[in-house]
């Protein structure tokens, strides 16, 4: 979808793209010549359709947090607050949480509170890149 | 005025440099593995995910790198077959690396990260209106799982296929043209009806189908040693593609991946055999097919 400045015949450009609300995605468009800007607002078919294909519109994120946009949103908040259990939440070192970013997103809830919980369990202080190599073996792969 | 196709670029919202980056990810992705064998059917029921798993041993066993994606992410079974419920995935240098099975077969499924009996739900913004976007949400996330693995060097990577006869294409178009298919079929003229159709969806596709095999055909009584019929007649329903080999319900080998065990462990059940003869009938197709591509080449 593009957006045209009619008045100055110009490609409008994004500027501004707020996560969801009730379903809806506003995405702001400006005219590079005139300054003039508009919205658009989306109903919840429409953000589906974005949502679906993966992808952030304008690189944003197009939800809040990591599950947002994920297809197995509801699945994967439940099983992040299942596995929680008992385990505190560790800080991660900017290398692992780069990392994190190599798995599927759908992934990511579930392995950080598993990897969290296996270094608990080994009283670890932090998630950093050794952390994440032991558990690689510990499980196995 | 301009319009659509005057203006170059997308405002702004990278949508489609986004889409296509995944799919060159994809490509990235699966640079390593010789060949992509998809399983499928169209018909439900008829043992694909079994002998799924049966063929990836059979493989292994004879020498090859071997790795399962679980394309059904409604009704995993792969995570079972190769106990490997319950498994997060550990985020290594290059994507995530495989979790394998005890005798070394890589499986990626939805079984691992959704523990049973979780039902995998799809979330859907617009209330009540999951079905509008099912598929495309069902191939984004195996695009993902596709993109983010590291599947490293392999010679072959299943992928288990949901059924449902016209989705073969989907799935076809998903892989790409040089993926292979086997499907499979039972004796029963419903079964063979429905696999019938997958052929025909297949045949509008580049993709080339190796042959079928020839599931349950007939039970193995292990008391008796020997195999009775398990269908009424033979089928009336010809499939128009070479036959890989047929396999026999065996009751002990049905428990045994039940229990996610190996057939290559237990070599003495009857069934394993059979089995053993079509992975050698898969690699010699394969094979003779590289074979013809490089002389065209």
């Amino acid at each position: 979808m593009k957006f045209l400045c009619v008045s100055c015949d110009e490609p409008m450009k994004l500027i501004l793209a707020k996560p969801p609300e009730r379903g809806s995605l506003t995405v702001v468009y400006r005219c590079p010549r005139c300054a003039h800007e508009i919205a658009m607002l989306t109903n919840p078919y429409e953000t589906q359709v974005v949502g679906s294909l993966g992808v952030k519109v304008g690189g944003a994120p197009i939800g809040a947090d990591d599950t947002a946009k994920c297809p197995f949103s509801d699945v994967v908040q439940g099983l992040s607050a299942d596995r929680q259990g008992s385990s505190a939440l560790l800080p991660w070192t900017p290398e692992a949480t780069s990392r994190l970013e190599n798995i599927p997103e759908f992934a990511r809830p579930m392995a950080k509170t598993g990897i969290e919980k296996f270094a608990v369990d080994r009283g670890l202080a932090q998630i950093d890149a050794e952390v994440l190599d032991q558990a690689k073996d510990f499980f196995g792969m | 005025m301009k319009n659509y196709y005057d203006i170059t670029g997308d405002g702004g919202s990278d949508i489609l440099e986004q889409v296509q980056a995944r799919e060159e990810s994809v490509a990235r992705s699966l640079s390593g593995v010789r060949n992509l064998l998809a399983v499928g059917s169209g018909k439900g029921g008829v043992g694909k995910s079994t002998l799924t798993m049966q063929l990836a041993c059979a493989l292994r066993e004879l020498g090859n790198a071997v790795s399962i994606l679980d394309a059904d992410l409604n009704g995993p079974c792969q995570a079972r077959l190769g106990a490997l419920q319950d498994q997060i995935l550990v985020p290594g240098e290059r994507g995530a690396p495989v979790p394998t099975t005890r005798n070394g077969i890589g499986v990626v499924s939805m079984g691992s990260l959704f523990p049973e009996p979780r039902a995998v739900e799809f979330e859907s913004v617009a209330a009540g209106s999951s079905y509008t976007w099912r598929a495309t949400k069902e191939f984004t996330v195996l695009r993902e799982l596709l993109a983010c693995m590291d599947w490293g060097k392999l010679d072959y990577l299943l992928v288990d296929l949901p059924p449902g006869a016209e989705r073969i294409v989907q799935y076809a178009e998903l892989l790409g043209p040089s993926a292979l298919f086997v499907l499979v079929a039972i004796p029963s003229d419903m079964a063979r009806g429905v696999v019938a159709r997958s052929i025909d969806a297949l045949a509008k596709t580049p993709n080339q189908i190796l042959g079928y095999v020839e599931n349950m055909d007939g039970y193995y009584c292990s008391d008796c040693d020997r195999v009775k019929p398990l269908f009424p007649a033979q089928s009336q329903v010809k499939l128009d593609l070479p036959c890989l080999g047929s396999v026999p319900f065996d009751p002990e080998l049905a428990a045994l991946c039940d229990r996610g065990g190996s057939p290559s462990d237990s070599p003495a059940l009857f069934s394993w055999q059979p089995v053993r003869r079509i992975a050698l009938e898969i690699c010699q197709r394969v094979s003779e097919r590289a074979s013809t591509l490089e002389e065209r080449a």
